[in-house]
């Protein structure tokens, strides 16, 4: 069949041009990567009467339906309606209209989540509640933007190498009484993270300054001395990206944050990016943005009016360090764009 | 004599009681837990009722109220010492049948092992008074029943709770007159008669059986396993191992504190000796050597019954998922193997 397609406009409806003419492939939106396992046979019928049978576990933990005609796009958005409602509205607490048109936008990606402590032993937070949270302040934006969760400093959930990178931290506390001196805690750090505990007079003592936040001293120790407080702290990484051209790491922006900067600056970013993309939703790596604004004016924009806790710390500057696939990739005659 | 009393009355005889006494219960320690948003549950002063956790498991024994972790024994200076101090109060422990038996054998530890009586351990134990908290089904890895610690009636109190009152069985004189105007009951403690385990003591007869049993295949297998973290000591009852240090806090090392903190026997550097000299040094020979003293060692020397209570804690808390009562199963049933070989 010949097609007149607008794949721009249909890529936004979250449906993926594939390499065979008309045919493209649902990306569903699963914010935090866990959804009831019923869904699944929705996924099912959407892949054998409309998909070619398969349906693959997205990168960015989507459910994703390739083979699907262009003719059967209507059909679909009009059966994946229920779960929109269920996922976005009803779990998410999303701001949108559903209806027959599927979904409103791609902008903003599927957050993407580790399992987190509802299961995981390592993980500080619960991630799932926390992508929840932020898919109903990002979602439905025309604006890019992946988010990335991880439970705790081992980063199963890659927030390194995402525009947005939140990673569960903990502030532990030591009873002094209660340690035995057995210095399980001291080994486990160094095992594990950065060697800032050690052993004085058959107790504990720790260097602050360079405490990942982990949680392996809690984990390791018989006795309970080191627990973790119950307030929740979060590190976000920031401009981390993959690609062709200048793939890097993410860098530190906050360290030890509670929840409510989170959400503060999350709820800031949709302004700021249309203020450096001068208000047009194009497809640009959060990191770029943050290049073009420059990481003060970024800084500034992306805290306003958010209250820092009192344990926040703020990255001063960022020297970036990106793969150079080129050498001065960035150098380029004053007419490029 | 038993009573009913509501929990609003109850804390005014908790409050009455507490100028002469510090009173220690089961307390939850909110997302204090080894794992993010799990609780502690362990043994700290109250001061109303609704603060005892009665429907869960403790994770850590209260041993700790007679046999704190870390104990000042002495303070000294260039040529003087002073002895520690204790607190002037005495001491009312909320606790269940397991516990009492577990900290009787705390007292064979402590009191009667050798020819002296431990100080330290005597000057907390002689203001104890137990209130006895009554077990519905117990839970999935007790096994009181098995090792007799299941019933008691060592207590001053026994104490049932339900939703806003308790049942209180008062034998304690002492306590007598404060319940006088409280509406009785016919209530008396009931005990668990059945567990979900059963676990078998091994029947080591004689020194012959003793060294096979060393050399059995299944210490090993706990090689692999066992993390020798030492949780498993901790939560004991009746594990009452210490090590006591010297701290100095002066720069010129004249004036310090002499104290002792518990120490466990699944640590490598349990045995260590001057010179580097270790005994026991893999995680399955540790294990050995818990698993013999629970069952066999203590029993051997002071006559009576297993020094294991079957609480269960050291399975609840293991990290590692092993066991305690299912080793002790299996040695058992390696134990009855080698008897049936030497009785033929
Ligand atoms: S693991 Fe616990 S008991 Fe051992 S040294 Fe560390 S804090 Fe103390
Ligand atoms: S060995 Fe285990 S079951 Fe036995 S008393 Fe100790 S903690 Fe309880
Ligand atoms: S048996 Fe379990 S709790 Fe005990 S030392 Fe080994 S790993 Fe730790």
């Amino acid at each position: 069949m010949n097609h007149d397609i607008d794949i721009k406009e249909i890529r936004k409806n979250c449906f993926r041009q594939s390499k065979v003419k008309g045919e493209f492939m649902l990306q569903m939106r699963v914010p935090g990567g866990i959804v009831a396992a019923k869904h699944l046979s929705m996924v099912q019928h959407i892949a054998e009467t409309w998909g070619n049978g398969t349906f693959h576990i997205g990168t960015r933990q989507t459910f994703s339906l390739p083979g699907i005609k262009y003719e059967s796009i209507d059909a679909v958005n009009a059966y994946i309606k229920d779960y929109i409602r269920e996922i976005e509205v009803d779990t998410c607490g999303v701001d949108m209209d559903v209806n027959d048109a599927g979904y409103p936008t791609i902008g903003a990606r599927n957050i993407v989540a580790c399992i987190g402590n509802s299961h995981c032993i390592k993980a500080n937070i619960d991630t799932t509640a926390l992508a929840r949270k932020l898919e109903s302040i990002i979602f439905p934006s025309h604006y890019h933007i992946k988010i990335s969760i991880a439970g705790c400093p081992n980063d199963c959930a890659k927030a390194h190498f995402t525009d947005f990178g939140i990673i569960g931290v903990t502030k532990t506390e030591y009873d002094y009484d209660r340690c035995i001196g057995c210095g399980k805690c001291v080994e486990a750090c160094a095992h594990h993270a950065t060697r800032v505990l050690s052993m004085e007079q058959a107790k504990v003592v720790k260097d602050e300054c360079c405490c990942v936040g982990c949680g392996e001293c809690v984990l390791a120790c018989p006795t309970g001395a080191w627990s973790r407080v119950p307030t929740k702290f979060y590190r976000v990484m920031i401009g981390g990206r993959t690609g062709k051209k200048s793939p890097r790491m993410g860098k530190m922006f906050l360290n030890f944050v509670t929840e409510d900067v989170i959400i503060g600056i999350m709820k800031n970013w949709e302004k700021f990016s249309a203020e450096v993309l001068e208000h047009k939703p194009v497809y640009l790596h959060g990191g770029h943005l943050i290049d073009r604004a420059g990481y003060h004016k970024f800084k500034e924009m992306i805290l306003d009016g958010v209250t820092l806790n009192p344990e926040a710390m703020v990255a001063q500057r960022i020297f970036w360090a990106e793969t150079e696939y080129r050498s001065n990739i960035n150098v380029l005659p004053v007419a490029t764009k | 004599m038993s009573y009913t009393v509501s929990f609003e009355r109850m804390n005014e005889l908790i409050q009455s009681l507490q100028s002469n006494y510090k009173i220690f219960a089961p307390v939850r320690f909110e997302k204090r837990g080894r794992y993010s948003d799990t609780d502690m549950v362990r043994y700290a002063n109250i001061s109303c009722v609704e603060e005892i956790v009665h429907d869960e498991k403790s994770d850590f024994s209260p041993k700790e109220v007679v046999f704190p972790v870390t104990q000042a024994i002495l303070y000294f200076t260039e040529s003087e010492f002073m002895e520690s101090r204790v607190h002037d109060k005495k001491i009312l422990i909320f606790l269940r049948s397991c516990d009492i038996h577990g900290i009787r054998r705390l007292d064979n530890m402590f009191l009667r092992n050798g020819n002296v009586a431990d100080f330290y351990y005597k000057r907390l134990r002689e203001k104890v008074k137990f209130v006895l908290m009554e077990c519905h089904d117990g839970w999935d890895t007790c096994f009181c029943v098995s090792m007799g610690s299941n019933e008691t009636s060592d207590y001053s109190m026994a104490v049932r709770f339900h939703d806003d009152s308790l049942e209180i069985d008062v034998k304690d004189e002492e306590f007598e007159p404060m319940f006088g105007k409280e509406a009785q009951s016919d209530f008396t403690p009931e005990f668990v008669k059945q567990n979900a385990i059963t676990v078998k003591i091994p029947d080591i007869r004689d020194k012959d059986t003793l060294h096979e049993v060393y050399n059995l295949p299944l210490w090993q297998s706990y090689n692999s396993r066992c993390q020798s973290c030492g949780a498993c000591n901790a939560v004991c009852i009746t594990c009452s191992c210490f090590t006591t240090t010297d701290v100095v806090y002066s720069e010129n090392g004249r004036m310090g504190e002499r104290r002792r903190v518990w120490a466990s026997c699944q640590h490598e550097d349990f045995t260590a000796m001057a010179g580097g000299h270790r005994f026991r040094t893999t995680p399955g020979e540790r294990l050995r050597f818990r698993a013999l003293h629970k069952v066999y060692d203590y029993r051997q020397r002071f006559k009576t019954e297993q020094m294991c209570v079957g609480c269960g804690r050291c399975d609840d808390r293991c990290p590692e998922f092993i066991s305690f009562s299912a080793m002790i199963n299996r040695l058992s049933e390696e134990v009855d193997k080698l008897n049936e070989v030497k009785s033929k």
